[in-house]
């Protein structure tokens, strides 16, 4: 009896997902005795409604920038563009539904008053263009990294500083308010759950599909492994690393879409800010180590993602100023690299086994 | 390139044609009298952080192409070094008679603006308001915050007329920004002066940096935490206001009619919300400023003394209730 639960132990706290599932349950217990009715949930306007609910509106962006972070940290690179990505997206897509602040006329600048379905360009180019071109911008940093042998972190800097400027040209530094209702529907509507939720959900599928169900999983792990070993068995460790970015772009896209139409706004300010930063926490409390590669774990990237999100909207809820969230952040980061040592790591495995010693003693 | 110089000097020879024709008579050798073709500015704007600064920096511009006045622009990313150093590079600039300042913060240019004085620039400073001597520089011209903070409380009070004990909450702007600490207290002195209901602030948040989506999630969070209790929301911009009213539909509450929202700028944007009825009032700020900015500066290279320390701007403020058919005639001639 003893034994098994031994086992079991060791074995709960052998997998990935451990430690980001106990951190996650560990805020939510807290916020159950802090925060009276934290955890009500209704039904209003033919939607669910409550704190749990925007910890899932407001999570899957991170989630979905996380999924392409996690391929990326596994090549044991970096990204630190993603939030100048999703900025640049927010702009082409707002200027696409919205020309008139470039300086373009319209026969009837009365129409985006009167007529709440009205875009410049159809809708469907309003998405797919500024996902083609966060794609790109991916590949770009893929490029570097890969075929330039830029160093991860100063190759993605370059578009981090870039990105920034470039959407405040785009949209000549002014914020365009977004009016087109279907538009909006990505990240305000809602079936019954948040719609970005599925999006996010959809791209955890694909990303989970593309790495496990073909061989490109094992070629990422193998590549941040050893990315020279790779090579000599035969893995294109280039192209490997271009798809990992060039994913991370596209996954920073669509973070940007969600984002912009959430707030309906484009902000080329403030868009993404930090949310690099954001991802690869997120990544890093799901267990995929940061610097070298290797193993890594979408899911738990995915709930690293929640455990952030979590810890920001009861912070709120609590009534912790926004400006000071950050420093929350900071004590999460501090709480996770105490986790993941190795020391910490040991106990809590020996806490296990030594629970059974005493008994066995009685 | 062509057609504003082309501009330029169509205005140079109305300008001196006008001069022409007023100072014919006057025979007597009197000080050079300076026109707006004569003036070269070195302007030093905040940065590019808003629809607002862009509006502002384009009244600028445009007025300076339109006049005649040689303009030198300069952007100075938010940061209080780089105006220090813009500023003694237009001093050491032969060419620059009038510097314009739209400070970053509020103090910390006492050395740049002795220097000036003592280099015979003449300096007007527009938009916010800084902390030093009046007599460096020649006026301040910009918006009242405190009294956009009382019109918003005013209108507050309108909008919640007829509720006893009616509870409002407040996003805030950034907490460094002069606009943000003087609607504040604009507000707070203006519902105290509220004659027949009691207003009372449940909870008030600012945005870091005038974020919406920070400002969104302080509206979801206050709509939970007091839930069915908020009949008012006083934000600090257009921008928070519209992300409170995307929070307040999500809570299946209607804006407008549940719960009133108060905002500041009157940006097109905001107007689109007065239209629907989804904002019950938006304040105006007025980034126009650069055709009263570049008279100040005329005058005082002129020797025109006994101006005001400090020009508020000229601004309205915009209901609802006006009905969305004068509003949108009012929007069809705007400019921002």
């Amino acid at each position: 009896m003893n034994g098994s639960f031994s086992r079991t132990w060791g074995r709960l706290t052998e997998s990935m997902l451990f430690l980001p599932t106990a951190a996650l349950l560990l805020i939510l217990i807290a916020d159950f005795f802090l925060i009276p009715g934290f955890f009500s949930i209704q039904l209003k306007g033919g939607h669910l409604y409550g704190n749990l609910i925007d910890i899932l509106v407001h999570g899957s962006p991170t989630m979905i920038l996380a999924m392409g972070m996690t391929l990326v940290i596994a090549t044991g690179g970096v990204d630190l563009s993603v939030g100048a990505i999703m900025a640049i997206t927010s702009s082409v897509a707002c200027v696409m539904i919205n020309p008139t602040i470039v300086g373009m006329n319209l026969t009837d600048p009365q129409k985006f008053i009167n007529d709440p379905q009205y875009t410049w360009a159809p809708l469907w180019a309003v998405i797919v263009v500024p996902m083609v071109i966060a794609t790109l911008c991916g590949l770009w940093n893929g490029v570097l990294v890969a075929y330039g042998r830029i160093q991860p972190m100063v190759a993605t800097l370059v578009l981090m500083i870039a990105g920034r400027g470039i959407a405040q040209l785009i949209t000549n530094a002014i914020q365009i308010i977004i009016f087109n209702d279907t538009y909006a529907f990505i990240g305000n509507g809602y079936i019954l759950l948040p719609f970005s939720l599925y999006v996010a959900v959809a791209v955890f599928i694909g990303a989970w599909l593309l790495t496990r169900r073909t061989s490109i999983g094992v070629f990422i792990e193998s590549v941040g492994i050893n990315y020279r070993s790779s090579f000599y068995s035969g893995i294109n460790e280039k192209k490997i690393k271009l798809f990992a970015y060039g994913f991370c772009g596209f996954c920073a896209g669509i973070a940007g879409l969600i984002v912009t139409s959430n707030i309906r706004t484009s902000d080329a300010n403030q868009i993404g800010m930090y949310t690099e930063l954001d991802a690869i926490l997120a990544v890093v409390i799901g267990g995929t180590l940061l610097g070298t590669g290797g193993r890594f774990s979408l899911m738990g990237s995915a709930i690293g993602a929640l455990v952030l999100q979590t810890t920001i909207t009861s912070m709120l809820s609590f009534g912790v100023p926004a400006s000071a969230v950050i420093a929350v952040k900071a004590l999460v980061v501090i709480a996770v690299v105490l986790l993941y040592a190795e020391q910490v790591k040991g106990f809590v495995r020996r806490l296990g086994s030594s629970s059974l010693r005493r008994e066995t003693a009685q | 390139m062509m057609m504003s110089r082309m501009l330029r000097i169509a205005a140079a020879i109305a300008v001196s044609g006008a001069l022409a024709a007023c100072s014919g008579s006057a025979a007597s050798p009197s000080p050079k009298v300076y026109t707006y073709k004569d003036m070269t500015v070195g302007f030093i704007q905040t940065g590019s952080e808003s629809g607002w600064r862009a509006a502002n920096t384009s009244s600028f511009k445009e007025t300076a192409t339109a006049d005649g006045i040689n303009l030198k622009f300069y952007d100075s990313q938010n940061k209080i070094e780089n105006q220090i150093t813009a500023f003694n590079q237009y001093i050491q600039d032969p060419a620059v008679n009038v510097i314009i300042l739209a400070a970053v913060g509020t103090t910390g240019y006492d050395d740049v603006l002795k220097a000036a004085k003592a280099a015979n620039k003449v300096v007007v400073i527009e938009d916010r308001r800084i902390e030093a001597d009046a007599s460096l520089y020649y006026t301040y011209i910009g918006s009242d915050f405190d009294k956009e903070g009382n019109n918003g409380a005013a209108a507050m009070c309108t909008a919640l007329k007829g509720m006893s004990g009616a509870n409002v909450v407040e996003i805030g702007g950034d907490q460094a920004a002069s606009a943000a600490i003087d609607r504040a207290k604009g507000f707070r002195e203006g519902i105290a002066n509220c004659t027949d209901e009691s207003i009372k602030i449940l909870d008030t948040q600012s945005a870091p940096a005038w974020d919406p989506v920070q400002g969104k999630a302080i509206m979801e969070s206050d709509l939970k935490k007091y839930s069915g209790q908020i009949q008012g929301v006083y934000a600090h911009n257009d921008e928070l206001a519209i992300a409170a009213i995307q929070a307040i539909d999500a809570a299946g509450l209607k804006a407008g009619t549940d719960v009133k929202v108060i905002g500041f700028d009157a940006t097109a944007d905001g107007f689109k919300y007065l239209i629907s009825g989804e904002m019950f009032a938006d304040i105006e700020c007025n980034p126009l400023l650069a055709p009263q900015v570049y008279k100040a500066a005329l005058d005082a290279l002129n020797g025109v003394t006994g101006q005001a320390a400090w020009v508020p701007s000229q601004e309205g403020q915009f209901f609802a209730s006006q009905g969305a058919d004068a509003l949108k005639a009012i929007l069809a001639t705007r400019k921002y």
